[in-house]
């Protein structure tokens, strides 16, 4: 099942989507309470509120995704790092090979 | 192929769908904030009357003219990126040819030996038990995974579309024009499509049905095809 945000973004199956959502909340939380516990004001924080959300979230949401982004090219990295050991391991294209012969010629 | 009532992407078969999933769902966070901000504003705007004060102070001239330039910035960088990711063309291992027609498509794989079949829709009367209806063809198209496959897309007749979603490929057959896209697909299965521009009477019923499978198996069925 899944719960669609304002009709449209699906926060289940999106990564990310759920914690920023639920940081951004927070913020706004966190952000116009602490206005109006300093000023009293209610219009004021409430603005401050939803910019609080908007920034949070939207932060939180690019810090998640670059992570994530992260993540998948050292995943590719690896898989195709491992394809190509299995493929090359002990022929003359083997870069293990070229590495031990360097050190050893260094040496 | 996609489920029952699905209104989602399908999932990616290959790195370019990935990356438009990604730049889907960014773009869709940064709409809900927008969308988020909107409501907000409407729900001041109906709870106090209007005056001309908040509409023409300096400061609000220049909130909706920078947060709207870094709302373009925000979608244009990700997506000028994918763009130019989906032109480059990384040597292709396979090339094939889709020739569109009403209402099949012809594959030819001419690399390497002269390899021709025309892709009929399976009828629902024809139609297996377990198979998908107006999804399933007579031949498949067979891929290597993994491979970078170059397809070059024509039609003789009318306008037909090459389009596969869950490997982010859709590519017009023109008459009198060679369309070239490429992909490379990230895992084995096998992958549906329909055609994508009208064509007449039957435009619905002239499915793609794209099969990827390791090396070896294809050289086996491109070896029985030519046999």
């Amino acid at each position: 099942q899944s719960f669609k945000l304002l009709g449209f973004l699906d926060v289940k199956s999106v990564p990310c989507a759920r914690e920023s959502v639920l940081y951004g909340s927070l913020g706004s939380l966190v952000v116009g309470l602490g206005h109006f516990l300093a000023t009293s004001k209610v219009r004021r924080s409430c603005d401050f509120a939803v910019g609080g959300f908007i920034c949070t979230m939207l932060g939180y949401w690019f810090y998640c995704r670059y992570n994530l982004a992260q993540h998948r090219i050292r995943q590719r990295m690896l898989k195709e790092g491992m394809r190509n050991k299995i493929l090359f391991e002990g022929s003359s294209l083997d870069p293990e090979r070229k590495q031990t012969g360097n050190e050893r010629s260094n040496s | 192929m996609a489920n029952h009532s699905q209104f989602g992407f399908q999932d990616a078969s290959s790195p370019i769908m990935e990356e438009l999933v990604e730049f889907h769902d960014h773009a869709l966070m940064v709409a809900l904030a927008i969308c988020s901000l909107v409501l907000y504003l409407l729900a001041l705007m109906l709870m106090e009357k209007l005056s001309s004060n908040t509409v023409d102070a300096q400061e609000v001239e220049l909130v909706w003219t920078i947060l709207p330039a870094i709302v373009l910035i925000l979608l244009a960088l990700p997506s000028l990126q994918i763009l130019y990711m989906m032109d480059e063309i990384d040597e292709p291992d396979l090339t094939l040819k889709a020739i569109g027609h009403q209402w099949y498509w012809t594959y030819e794989y001419t690399d390497f030996k002269d390899l021709v079949f025309d892709s009929y829709m399976i009828p629902t009367t024809e139609l297996p038990l377990g198979h998908f209806r107006l999804l399933e063809v007579d031949h498949r198209v067979i891929i290597p995974m993994e491979s970078p496959i170059r397809i070059i897309v024509t039609a003789s007749d009318v306008l037909h579309s090459w389009a596969i979603p869950t490997l982010g490929v859709k590519t017009d057959a023109i008459p009198g024009r060679l369309n070239q896209t490429s992909f490379i697909t990230t895992r084995p299965g096998i992958f549906y499509g329909q055609c994508s521009e009208i064509c007449g009477a039957n435009h619905s019923y002239m499915p793609i049905v794209v099969e990827s499978t390791p090396l070896t198996h294809f050289e086996s069925w491109s070896s029985l095809l030519s046999s």
